[in-house]
């Protein structure tokens, strides 16, 4: 899956915006939206607020959990903890990219808390990669990993399960080869 | 993108399969074979007689070798999977130049273990996985981070296999930042029709 699926899969997030036109209740395949007052909040889709702001017909609402001082917070107990903690949104990269790109002077303090997402991520893919190391390592069968959002797992996705396939043949050639041997070793 | 996605596993067809069998091995003939002399050159007979040792591409060795009457050849390993070899991959596998050892040392591994030795069999299969083991954590981390100038120089030491890894890392990483710098949805021209489209001008302009 590229990022950019993972995009139009994240665009389906329900998101606050203030629209400046009146309209009546939208009926879309993926639910109904609306009705719209000027002036007053409602929640729509990612992509359809995006598509608004871009007409410049809303002013966006950034989600609670994209304020500097939460992401502060988060980043925090991030750095705290050895495991992942839950972020705000599975989507937060996605959500985050689009709200900044799209609409930058409707979120405050917007440099910051791009640099704050980065920072974030960073920690997080810090911590996939050593787990995953550590994992290759213990040569485990399996793992579970709490709270890793769609977005983390795009940036291990083709290398690792490959090279845990790559494993597996060497490894079945392994016991492949035991086997044989030990068969050889009872006709002897 | 889609051929990152698929494993390789051995078949007929594959080109990495069919490199990797090239290889040659050590062979020691147990039988007189007749008129096939200029095999070895250096000998100067018509036939190769029995004890001569004539290096055999691996698929040929193994047939030769596992056949149910009298085995024709005695097959041994290359000396990259010897005992030495194996000392020197088991102390530290990430400094090895696999690229100079193999290109194909896992693939031939493989092949290769047919004609092992029984009980050195299980202790060749353990040390491929061993050696691919401790190399993967370099080479993922190299994959996301490297920048395109440095690529050749982290995939000299690399066998075919941990390149074919690298650039599915490296995939990854280059389209997440597309979509960071939101270029992914641009479309670029395929990189042969680019060059044919160069090589027209070129005539164009030629004439």
């Amino acid at each position: 899956m590229e990022a950019v699926e993972e995009e139009f899969l994240a665009e389906r997030e329900h998101v606050q915006i203030i629209p400046n036109f009146s309209h009546d209740k939208l009926y879309l395949i993926a639910g109904d939206v609306g009705p719209f007052v000027a002036g007053i909040p409602c929640s729509v889709p990612l992509w359809l607020a995006v598509n608004l702001r871009q007409r410049g017909k809303c002013r966006l609402l950034p989600p609670a959990w994209m304020e500097a001082e939460a992401l502060a917070a988060k980043k925090e107990e991030e750095m705290q903890t050895k495991v992942f903690t839950k972020m705000g949104s599975e989507n937060y990269m996605a959500v985050a990219q689009l709200l900044l790109t799209t609409a930058p002077h409707d979120v405050p303090n917007a440099h910051l808390v791009r640099t704050l997402i980065k920072d974030i991520w960073d920690l997080r893919i810090a911590k996939l990669r050593s787990s995953v190391a550590e994992f290759i390592k213990q040569s485990g069968r399996h793992a579970r990993l709490h709270h890793l959002t769609p977005m983390e797992l795009h940036s291990v996705r083709p290398i690792l399960p490959s090279a845990l396939d790559q494993l597996l043949r060497l490894g079945a050639a392994a016991s492949g080869a035991h086997n044989v041997s030990l068969n050889d070793s009872s006709m002897a | 993108m889609a051929n990152f996605y698929t494993s390789y596993y051995p078949n007929y067809f594959s080109v990495e399969d069919i490199l990797a069998s090239q290889d040659r091995v050590p062979c020691k003939f147990e039988v007189t074979v007749k008129g096939l002399g200029y095999l070895d050159a250096s000998s100067g007979n018509e036939d190769i007689l029995p004890g001569s040792k004539i290096e055999l591409p691996c698929w040929m060795a193994r047939p030769l070798c596992s056949s149910k009457r009298l085995p024709i050849v005695s097959a041994q390993l290359p000396v990259n999977y010897r005992e030495r070899y194996r000392e020197i991959l088991s102390a530290d596998a990430c400094v090895v130049d696999l690229q100079k050892l193999g290109p194909h040392f896992y693939e031939l591994g493989l092949h290769l273990l047919p004609i092992t030795s029984a009980p050195d069999r299980p202790r060749l299969a353990a040390l491929l996985t061993q050696v691919l083991r401790d190399r993967l954590r370099p080479i993922m981390d190299d994959a996301q981070h490297c920048s395109a100038d440095e690529t050749s120089q982290k995939i000299a030491k690399l066998d075919r296999l941990e390149i074919r890894l690298f650039r599915g890392g490296q995939e990854s990483v280059r389209d997440r930042e597309r979509w960071l710098d939101r270029t992914a949805h641009l479309l670029s021209m395929a990189p042969l029709l680019a060059a044919s489209n160069a090589r027209h001008k070129r005539k164009r302009q030629d004439s």
